[in-house]
């Protein structure tokens, strides 16, 4: 019986990270931010390695989240991890904007063509207003 | 000798894909198609008047290009006409330039300032940001740290940064000089749009078989 329930369990957790893993990787995919930043930085060629950055980073994530390990290093180690885990979320909220199709039609419809990049400041600001805002006041009250 | 005489005969016209114009102007063939055409005729080819813009046409036209040749056709029988290109011209008609209302601009700016960061933080407590920003803490310092603020500021700015690099507009001539998704989402979104008033617009390019459907 024992058996029985640990494969079971085996099976159960296998086939839940398998779905989750895929469906990770396919909205990352949906939102195309890993081409975009290889067409950035002109590093085409590296995209394997890229895939296996976002492999290692998930799994790592994984590791950290349900391990709670305590590695015990400097302090300032965060700010490099805080600015590249938030250009990530960035690049998602950017994506996740454009895949709906919203500043397109927003544009033409108040005929500003010419200066989107005005209306891309106010999302951007309005982030870094946000997220700061909420880290430094909101979550005390 | 036959080829050349062939060649002489032939007039080239290339319909342009948008034209804006003015309320009740004139219309003239060479403002809404390149021509090349034998030096004889071209420049009464450029001033021929394709269409009036009158009140009824409101501020969308498409002229077809069989139109053009028809009207090619009756004044330069013997001509041969080639065309290139695409098939019709979408004219725009627009009235006195209309600048963009500085209230309107402001309310919607601070609709999308006030959107995004609230949808942020929306986000942020959905995913539960706070408690991971925390055991990120604890993973690299073993320490307990309620407010992890040297993690959550450099992550605030990362996060402006990463949209700003996601639609590559600020460092544009530092990085490369491709347009930016946005870009492309905007020519996409005018090319639908493009299309949908070829077809709807264009009478000719949908007719019914029998009218009484």
């Amino acid at each position: 019986m024992t058996t029985i329930k640990i494969v079971a369990v085996c099976f159960f957790g296998f086939a839940s990270g398998l779905a989750v893993g895929s469906g990770f990787v396919a909205f990352l995919t949906v939102l195309g931010i890993i081409p975009r930043l290889t067409q950035l930085t002109k590093t085409m060629k590296m995209i394997q390695h890229y895939e296996w950055a976002v492999v290692i980073g998930a799994f790592t994530g994984v590791v950290g989240s349900l391990r709670d390990p305590l590695l015990n290093i400097s302090v300032y180690l965060l700010i490099p991890l805080g600015i590249t885990g938030g250009v990530f979320f960035g690049m998602l909220a950017a994506a996740l904007t454009e895949v709906l199709n919203v500043l397109p039609i927003l544009v033409k419809r108040i005929r500003m063509d010419g200066q989107i990049i005005i209306l891309i400041m106010a999302i951007v600001l309005g982030k870094i207003f946000g997220s700061i805002f909420q880290w430094l006041y909101f979550v005390h009250h | 000798m036959w080829e050349v005489n062939v060649l002489e005969k032939t007039i080239y016209i290339r319909m342009r894909n948008r034209v804006q114009s003015r309320p009740e102007e004139k219309i003239l063939l060479k403002d809404i198609a390149q021509i090349i055409a034998p030096d004889a005729g071209l420049s009464s080819l450029q001033a021929m008047m394709i269409h009036q813009l009158t009140e009824a046409d409101r501020n969308m036209v498409v002229i077809d290009v069989m139109k053009v040749i028809h009207l090619i056709k009756s004044k330069f029988g013997e001509m041969e006409i080639q065309t290139i290109g695409p098939a019709q011209t979408i004219i725009e008609v627009t009235n006195k330039k209309k600048g963009v209302s500085i209230p309107f601009f402001l309310l919607i700016w601070f609709l999308l300032f006030f959107g995004s960061a609230m949808a942020i933080m929306n986000f942020h407590d959905d995913v539960s940001m706070k408690s991971v920003h925390e055991k990120i803490y604890t993973i690299i310092t073993g320490k307990k740290e309620a407010n992890p603020l040297l993690f959550q500021i450099p992550y605030s700015i990362g996060l402006g940064l990463g949209m700003i690099l996601f639609f590559n507009h600020v460092f544009k001539k530092r990085i490369n000089e491709e347009p930016s998704p946005l870009e492309v989402e905007m020519f996409n979104y005018q090319l639908d749009l493009d299309n949908y008033v070829i077809i709807h617009e264009n009478k000719e390019s949908m007719k019914r078989l029998n009218d009484d459907d």
